[in-house]
């Protein structure tokens, strides 16, 4: 455990340099929880190049080619200019013990055995296994016809945090890799603390917090949801706040953490693509989509190198497998059938009304301010529905087996918008210095 | 009539935002610390191999005396996909990183004769198997047989 730990508190120092680099203005929650994201994004890339190099995996090689980057880091950060501080602080509250009682309980689920999911050592774990034990990116393990159940199309973001923790530790252990999925889950919670925090009273940004804490975190321990929901949730709710302030800061914040959730699971890069078509329609009837697109520049950046690597590597992807278009055309007949079973399947549904009830109470005003976050959760849907039509599997195991973890990727800016919506009209933007004055995107 | 709307929406937001944070609030994690986790740990920790509890400790032991780069066929009572042997051979894959564990078995429930022939090694596990080959390891009711070729 005490490695892990280690390895997680490393990850963090690691990403200061490169969250001040990004935003000099970060403090707080925000910088603490942006830091440990960076922390295992860059990693994630560290232990990437230096594969590609064929510089076998040390800990030594791995910790040279980290200093290199947060000396940079720290030099760039050193010379960005500071402004002063636009945010306003995120001060403690007494919910926040109740928060943090939810995530020490999480951090006991999550830790209660050496990590127990089918997908961990059939997919996730398998791939960090095999690459730690082989020094680098196995390609021959991937390519191998006997082993596209591990899903080899699937980016490595995940795997690669697992053996940087296996490097620290010294060798590979299941037992405590629970807890980077805790530290993912408070990462985000950090963030939206962070940037509630701009928007709404002490007392709303920890009834937020709290309200988020299990949404936060995945159930599915060992697999790569518990990356995607936290690197994903803070790249939109980044572009959310960078499209209200127009803020230099959040737009890189958003732009990066959406190229690192690209890089863990392919719903990851269908995220990285709804933004896009989000950012563009709200910014369309002011003729700003292309100086915004521009903005998003980062995000394909850090998701094309394992799109040209396993594009180079042919490696298959199963959705795709086949003649995908045909199966979409043969199933639309039954799309109203199909849809009706995602409702009946849908996890969690009195929750999904409790937001529906929220958008439709919420003023007309905060809902047009909002409009960006929904229309992801919406496009995101959409790629959902299209990604069963023209499943290869059979459909309902299809359902079935992955429903309940795609609606949780999506559940915490939806969340964070429609509670904002609500906590603020109670407050009639008494107290939120931004509520009204943008009101606009 | 315009304070009696406002006041209608000002209680139904209440409402809706009073249940967004019940419906999040996870009573199961809250309780976790206050309870005796002992039980869910022990089951947690079975939770993969309930099957066959034993086979984990058979595929250590085969690992113990394989080599990386070793092609191991695994053989289970289970042999139809659904039935077991999807999870012994991924199961397999696991524990045996670095060898290459070949199936004998499809999706479709098709056999695989050929991965016979191509493998070192045969892993079989909780069956008595009649092929010509010698054994390596025995153990965990399972053995680990090196084939005649």
């Amino acid at each position: 455990m005490t490695s892990t730990l280690i390895a997680i508190l490393s990850l963090t120092a690691f990403g200061i340099p490169i969250t001040l680099a990004v935003d000099r203005n970060a403090r707080g929650p925000l910088l603490i929880g942006s830091a440990f994201l960076y922390g295992s994004g860059t990693m994630f890339f560290v232990l990437l190049a230096t594969s590609i190099l064929h510089i076998r995996w040390s800990l030594i090689s791995v910790a040279i080619v980290a200093l290199l980057i947060f000396c940079a880091a720290a030099i760039i950060a050193r010379r960005q200019p500071t402004t002063d501080n636009r945010q306003r602080a995120a001060s403690a509250h007494a919910i926040d013990l109740i928060t943090l009682l939810t995530i020490t309980g999480y951090a006991l689920y999550a830790t209660l055995a050496p990590l127990w999911e089918w997908d961990f050592w059939a997919i996730w774990g398998l791939k960090a296994k095999t690459f730690l034990e082989s020094g680098g990116i196995d390609w021959r393990f991937l390519e191998s016809r006997w082993n596209t159940f591990a899903h080899p199309d699937y980016p490595l973001l995940v795997p690669l945090n697992f053996d940087f923790i296996a490097l620290v530790n010294g060798g590979w252990s299941d037992r405590w890799l629970g807890l980077l999925f805790v530290a993912w889950g408070i990462a985000l919670l950090l963030i939206v603390r962070g940037l509630a925090a701009r928007e709404t009273t002490s007392f709303f940004a920890a009834l937020l917090t709290l309200t988020l804490a299990a949404v936060a975190v995945s159930r599915y321990v060992g697999l790569a949801e518990g990356a995607l929901i936290a690197f994903g949730g803070a790249g939109v709710l980044f572009i959310r706040s960078a499209l209200l302030d127009d803020d230099a800061a959040c737009w890189r914040n958003g732009a990066l953490m959406l190229g690192f959730a690209a890089n863990c699971k392919n719903e990851g890069f269908a995220l990285l693509v709804a933004v896009t078509i989000a950012v563009v329609t709200v910014s369309w009837s002011r003729g700003l989509e292309v100086l915004r697109l521009r903005r998003l520049w980062l995000a394909y950046a850090l998701a094309a190198p394992w799109l040209i690597l396993r594009a180079a590597h042919t490696l298959p992807t199963d959705i795709a497998g086949g003649s995908a278009f045909s199966r979409l055309l043969a199933r639309l007949p039954y799309a109203h059938q199909i849809l009706a079973f995602l409702a009946a399947r849908l996890y969690e549904p009195w929750f999904w009304m409790a937001i529906l009830a929220g958008i439709l109470i919420a003023p007309a005003a905060a809902r047009w301010r909002e409009r960006f976050v929904f229309l992801v959760t919406a496009i995101q849907l959409l790629f959902y529905v299209a990604a069963y039509l023209s499943t290869p599997h059979n459909l309902r195991w299809h359902v079935l087996t992955s429903w309940s973890r795609l609606t949780g990727q999506i559940a915490v800016p939806i969340t964070v918008a429609v509670f904002l919506m609500l906590a603020n009209s109670l407050r009639r933007g008494q107290d939120a210095p931004h509520a009204e004055a943008r009101s606009d995107q | 009539m315009t304070i009696a709307r406002v006041t209608v929406r000002r209680a139904l937001t209440i409402l809706c935002l009073a249940a967004i944070v019940a419906m999040c609030v996870e009573a199961r994690l809250l309780q976790l610390p206050f309870v005796d986790r002992t039980p869910y740990a022990r089951a947690m920790a079975i939770y993969p191999d309930r099957q066959w509890p034993g086979y984990p400790r058979f595929l250590v032991g085969v690992r113990e005396h394989t080599r990386p780069g070793d092609t191991i066929a695994v053989v289970v009572p289970a042999m139809g996909w659904d039935d077991g042997y999807s999870y012994a051979y991924y199961r397999a894959s696991y524990f045996l990183t670095g060898r290459e564990v070949l199936p004998l078995a499809t999706p479709e429930n098709g056999r695989i004769p050929q991965n016979l022939r191509a493998a070192n090694y045969v892993a079989a596990f909780g069956v008595t198997l009649r092929v010509p080959a010698g054994v390596v390891w025995q153990g965990e009711r399972g053995a680990l047989l090196r084939l005649r070729k």
